[in-house]
């Protein structure tokens, strides 16, 4: 069936077909925005039909046969140019099956709330930017399309919260900042390749501008996923983001873009080298993401939050992975994004279970959830084991493969992956215990009666992503062997499938989070409470001082940003200031005074007249004088 | 068909019937509203004629033989036809607006005349193939800028109409001395006999402080957000319509179509640009008065798109080119948002607005259609002009600027949305307002949408600024 859906859709009308990934779920989004608020229902209709066609699209794309189509747009070599190949199929079909089963969710997550049509707007819109962005074939054309995710998720986390907006300006500045670093990128590469065309654009070497253009186009990738320095804008959003949103943007689709570019810049673009210096960069980019970041999560206490960090933490793994710039962490870091893809959207799911069905993120007042939401707390144990990279769930796989590349990478990015990884199982040990499994600690009776499993289309995503975890961790070798031909030549005679292949790394793995658990363990034993069973970790003595800085916002990149535009705006504000008392004051007070001393003239004597006449005659005449 | 009267119609409709308009509206206010948009609508639509001639390779062009090189003419090249495309539809939405807006202040017969007036103008300005006559246009367009910032006839208000007019007038005087400099050295006033000359630095100097008076460029700027007084559609009119767009034209006249600039100059002028840019966003960030921030925003904005067309390659020229249209339409609309917000809640001042999009939601959200195009975001036109302008930077070798304007860029995007979502959202503080009137909300949909539009259909306006950079023939 898929392979005739395949043939049907590449058939002859193949190249309208690329445009309307774009088109059809952009015209379909503006649609749901014209539509009354009164009939929420073919609004949940047309978006669910949306989600559908754009999923099976995706399907027959992966089918059909590759193609590219090239229409004039913007002139001087800026066309609309799109390719389909491998990549850009796989980036497409995962993007659409996850966007399907989130908009499922959503259909049922956001029923009866005032800001569904501006929610199905903005996903649907997101979609068909993201489509654009794995088709483009033309850096400019990706440009456009990548960054026009700004304007959905600044609008998606304003229409949660009108009230508190600093989170939504936050999103905006700070993927804007790392917008403007992609786009000087793409300028200085296609300026030292001459074409803009991403298919033509290969190896160039990072010497001179080459590497500026490198760093910043890495600084746009990595930042569109979340990476440090540009991370802290997500755990602000998660607060007041409708949880659906949370589970396909940061979680998938700006993930899926990050790496997508990612792995085009270390395969394609640029001639990175493992072991070289911006090799080296991007590792510890990444290292310090996955520890930083995770870290954070050890002093959170809102579901949202934590799984924010999570994600960026994930982001972290993918950026080091990626950064060894060797085939089995290119290969790992695919992999494991496809797994925390799943999973992460997948937990992001069950937090917006609890927060419909129990209206409560905090940790301090949920619990024992479990009871009452199995089917939830099942998808969510399976997910957060996969993330913990517990065999024989896709993490486990994926993540070995990334030790493997932080191995080869060297000592220091293997050690930081394991600490990750103690702080991961740590941090869904106190996240899972303290929501699901512990004693309630809802008020009251009435309060815990009410809470009950949600909706058969909640569940079901959540249902079919956690069977998802299962399914790339026991099929391994079916999401390897289409990832493993994409590196062409590089990957050639290598096969990653099956049981990792490092034994040493799967003992230390196994050691790694048999320490997580004991410390689990010693922490409840302290605190008597699940959420709190970190704070022996965060109250270490220096720790405790660095988590309260960090609480404090004091290390938040976006405030030492906001800090600096605003000594510049401050300098610049002096600046303008005294040129405009240079000419408001200054010289029209010079021109009043002259003005003044020349009315002291007009005394009414002709003596006076003559005599001034006689000296300007005077003057004059030495003029010519001296010009003769 | 090549009717070159058509380039007559353009100018002398709106100049002529700018002076019927007052006593059109001693007998009926209607009519002399209609009239002024029917006037400055014929400059669009004629413009729209010459455009087909100049993208046929036969612009529409009269001359005037005179003795001693004072010829003039008209001549509708892409160049021309495309201010004047830019400028009329802009000016045409904001006299539709301003039915709305106006209704109830004084002085209208005074207002629409200068609108047309000013518009006739900055027509005369862009066809002419004078200088002596773009001279007199230009001081045309000066006067009727100055009248319209004082069309309150408040004092403090006059005083700054008045600052407008002298700095205005005595960067154009310089600019008339940097004129007779060029006829002292080519004998003419004629730009057609100018092409591929060089120019005296001299010259140079002085021509350009009339470029950057006009166009409200560091440091002589600080007349433009003192306009802010002024009613928003004047406003507009001058940040983002006309008068400012005159100085950025003349700077594309003579600079990338008739003569060649030294190179000291690739450098200069991207360098005075960059920092207009800079202190005119860092004096948005520390602004409340949201016409003033707009204003700014006005003064930076004009800031990129010198960059652009000073950086001496293709790509920034034809960035400096899209920048003037989708600035203009989206600056405009920003501008006339401002004024229906002023309008209905009596106050400039963000720090006491707060939660209109409850209340003013359509021009909320042309307000954000509006601030995207201006920040370079997609799919709004800016980004395509943004983009070019940068690259053209990186182009012409001078990363170090294209990072200054990156840093630009950054600031306009705090300095908006800090303005969008303090208006807009937080704490209502006025329960009691609605949308204005349909055609002031109608004008500023259209901008946005206008936009919009340019970004998604940017092939309509590229492919005339390719066109103009093209047939220059330098690079």
């Amino acid at each position: 069936m898929f392979n005739a859906l395949g043939s049907f859709i590449t058939s002859g009308s193949g190249t309208n077909l690329l445009l309307a990934m774009v088109a059809l779920p952009a015209v379909l989004a503006a649609i749901i925005l014209l539509i009354p608020k009164r009939n929420s229902g073919s609004r949940s209709l047309i978006f669910i039909l949306a989600c559908i066609i754009d999923l099976l699209c995706a399907i027959g794309l992966y089918i059909g046969e590759d193609m590219s189509m090239i229409i004039p747009w913007a002139g001087l070599e800026i066309n609309l140019a799109m390719l389909l190949y491998p990549f850009s199929k796989l980036m497409l079909l995962a993007a659409a099956s996850f966007a399907f089963l989130v908009g499922l969710y959503s259909i049922s997550f956001m029923r009866g709330k005032q800001t569904g049509g501006q929610f199905f707007f903005y996903y649907l819109l997101s979609l068909a930017l993201a489509n654009g962005a794995f088709l483009a074939n033309n850096m400019v054309v990706m440009l456009f399309f990548w960054e026009g995710l700004l304007i959905t998720l600044f609008g998606m986390v304003i229409a949660g919260n009108k009230e508190k907006t600093a989170a939504a300006v936050k999103a905006l500045v700070v993927n804007g900042i790392v917008d403007l670093l992609l786009m000087m990128g793409i300028a200085i590469t296609c300026i030292q390749t001459g074409t803009m065309m991403m298919d033509v654009i290969s190896n160039v070497p990072l010497e001179g501008i080459g590497t500026v253009g490198f760093i910043c186009m890495f600084l746009g990738a990595a930042g569109k996923a979340a990476a440090i320095p540009f991370h802290s804008w997500l755990p602000d959003a998660s607060k007041q983001t409708p949880t659906p949103f949370l589970a396909i943007m940061p979680a998938v689709l700006c993930k899926l873009l990050g790496v997508y570019l990612l792995v085009k810049m270390s395969v394609n673009f640029f001639d990175i080298r493992p072991g070289s210096s911006m090799s080296t960069m991007m590792m510890i980019i990444g290292a310090l993401t996955v520890v930083l970041a995770i870290g954070m999560t050890l002093v959170q206490k809102d579901f949202k939050r934590i799984l924010a960090y999570h994600t960026i933490g994930q982001t972290g793994y993918i950026v080091l992975a990626i950064g060894t710039a060797t085939p089995v962490g290119i290969i790992g870091g695919m992999f494991y994004m496809l797994n925390c893809s799943a999973g992460n959207c997948c937990l992001f799911l069950t937090a917006g279970a609890v927060e419909k069905e129990a209206g409560i993120t905090d940790l301090r007042k949920a619990g024992g959830l479990g009871r009452y939401m199995p089917i939830t707390a099942i998808c969510f144990l399976i997910a957060a084991l996969s993330i913990c990279c517990i065999p024989p769930f896709g993490g486990f796989f994926s993540q070995e493969l990334v030790f493997t590349a932080a191995m080869q990478g060297g000592t220091v990015y293997l050690v930081a992956a394991f600490l990750g990884l103690f702080l991961t199982l740590i941090s869904f040990l106190k996240l899972g215990r303290s929501i699901f499994f512990e004693n309630s600690r809802l008020a009251d009776e009435t309060e815990k009666d009410s809470v009950k499993e949600c909706p058969g289309a909640m569940l079901l995503p959540m249902l079919i992503l956690a069977g998802s975890c299962v399914f790339l961790g026991v099929a391994n070798s079916s999401p390897l062997s289409v990832i493993q031909p994409l590196l062409g030549g590089k990957a050639a005679g290598l096969n990653y499938a099956g049981w990792p292949s490092s034994h040493i790394l799967v003992i230390i793995t196994a050691g790694v989070l048999l320490l997580a658990i004991i410390s689990h363990y010693i922490g409840c034993r302290k605190t008597g409470e699940a959420f709190k069973a970190a704070d022996h970790i965060t109250h270490l003595p220096v720790l405790r001082q660095l988590y309260n800085i960090a609480k404090k916002h004091y290390l938040d990149p976006y405030n030492i940003i906001t800090v600096i535009f605003k000594v510049l705006a401050f300098i610049c504000h002096c600046l303008e200031r005294c040129l405009n008392w240079l000419l408001d004051t200054l010289i029209a007070g010079v021109i009043s005074s002259a003005a003044a001393a020349l009315h002291n003239f007009n005394t009414g004597s002709s003596r006076k007249y003559v005599f001034w006449t006689m000296v300007g005659l005077a003057l004059l005449l030495l003029l010519v004088l001296i010009l003769m | 068909m090549h009717y070159p009267e058509i380039i007559l119609f353009c100018i002398l409709v709106p100049l002529i019937g700018s002076f019927i308009l007052p006593f059109l509206g001693k007998i009926n206010a209607g009519l002399r509203n209609i009239a002024a948009l029917i006037f400055v609508l014929t400059s669009f639509v004629t413009a729209g004629f010459a455009l087909q001639q100049a993208l046929n390779g036969s612009p529409l062009h009269i001359e005037l033989a005179m003795p001693l090189g004072l010829s003039f003419g008209f001549l509708a090249d892409g160049l021309a036809v495309l201010m004047a495309l830019i400028s009329s539809l802009a000016a045409a939405i904001i006299i539709f607006y301003s039915f709305g807006y106006m209704e109830h202040y004084d002085n209208q017969n005074e207002y629409y005349m200068l609108v047309t007036l000013l518009t006739g103008a900055g027509m005369g300005m862009f066809f002419s193939t004078s200088l002596l006559i773009l001279y007199c246009f230009w001081e045309i367009a000066a006067i009727c800028g100055w009248r319209l910032i004082g069309l309150h006839r408040e004092n403090d208000i006059a005083v700054k109409a008045d600052k407008a007019f002298l700095i205005n007038i005595g960067g154009s005087l310089l600019m008339l001395l940097g004129f007779i400099g060029i006829y002292i050295q080519n004998g003419t006033f004629n730009m057609l006999e100018m092409q591929d000359k060089g120019l005296d630095n001299w010259i140079m100097i002085l021509i350009l402080f009339g470029i950057l008076s006009k166009s409200a460029t560091v440091p002589l700027h600080s007349w433009l957000p003192d306009d802010s007084s002024a009613p928003a559609p004047v406003t507009a009119l001058l940040n983002g319509a006309i008068l400012v767009n005159t100085g950025v034209y003349v700077f594309a006249r003579m600079f990338l179509v008739n003569f060649h600039l030294d190179a000291v100059w690739n450098l200069v002028i991207p360098i005075i640009a960059a920092i207009s840019a800079l202190v005119a966003a860092g004096a948005a960030m520390t602004e409340n008065d949201i016409k003033r921030i707009l204003s700014y925003s006005a003064v930076s904005q004009i800031g990129f798109i010198f960059l652009g067309l000073s950086c001496g390659n293709a790509v920034g020229a034809a960035g400096g080119l899209l920048y003037i249209l989708t600035n203009c339409l989206a600056l405009g609309g920003l501008f006339l948002c401002a004024g229906i917000i002023e309008h209905k809640c009596h106050t400039q001042d963000i720090s006491q607005l707060g939660g209109l999009a409850q209340k003013l939601p359509i021009t909320c959200i042309a307000f954000a259609m509006c601030a995207f195009s201006v920040m370079g975001i997609p799919p709004f036109g800016g980004f395509f002009a943004r983009y070019l302008v940068i690259d053209g930077a990186f182009t012409a070798a001078n990363p170090w600027i294209a990072a200054v304007f990156i840093i630009g860029s950054v600031m306009t995007v705090i300095y908006l949305s800090r303005a969008f979502i303090k208006v807009f959202f937080g704490q209502l503080t006025h329960p009691d307002i609605r949308e204005g009137s349909w055609e002031m909300v109608s004008s500023v949909c259209l901008l946005g949408a206008l936009s919009l539009l340019a970004g998604i259909f940017t092939n309509i306006p590229s492919q005339l600024t390719t066109f103009i950079i093209d047939n220059l023939g330098r690079w």
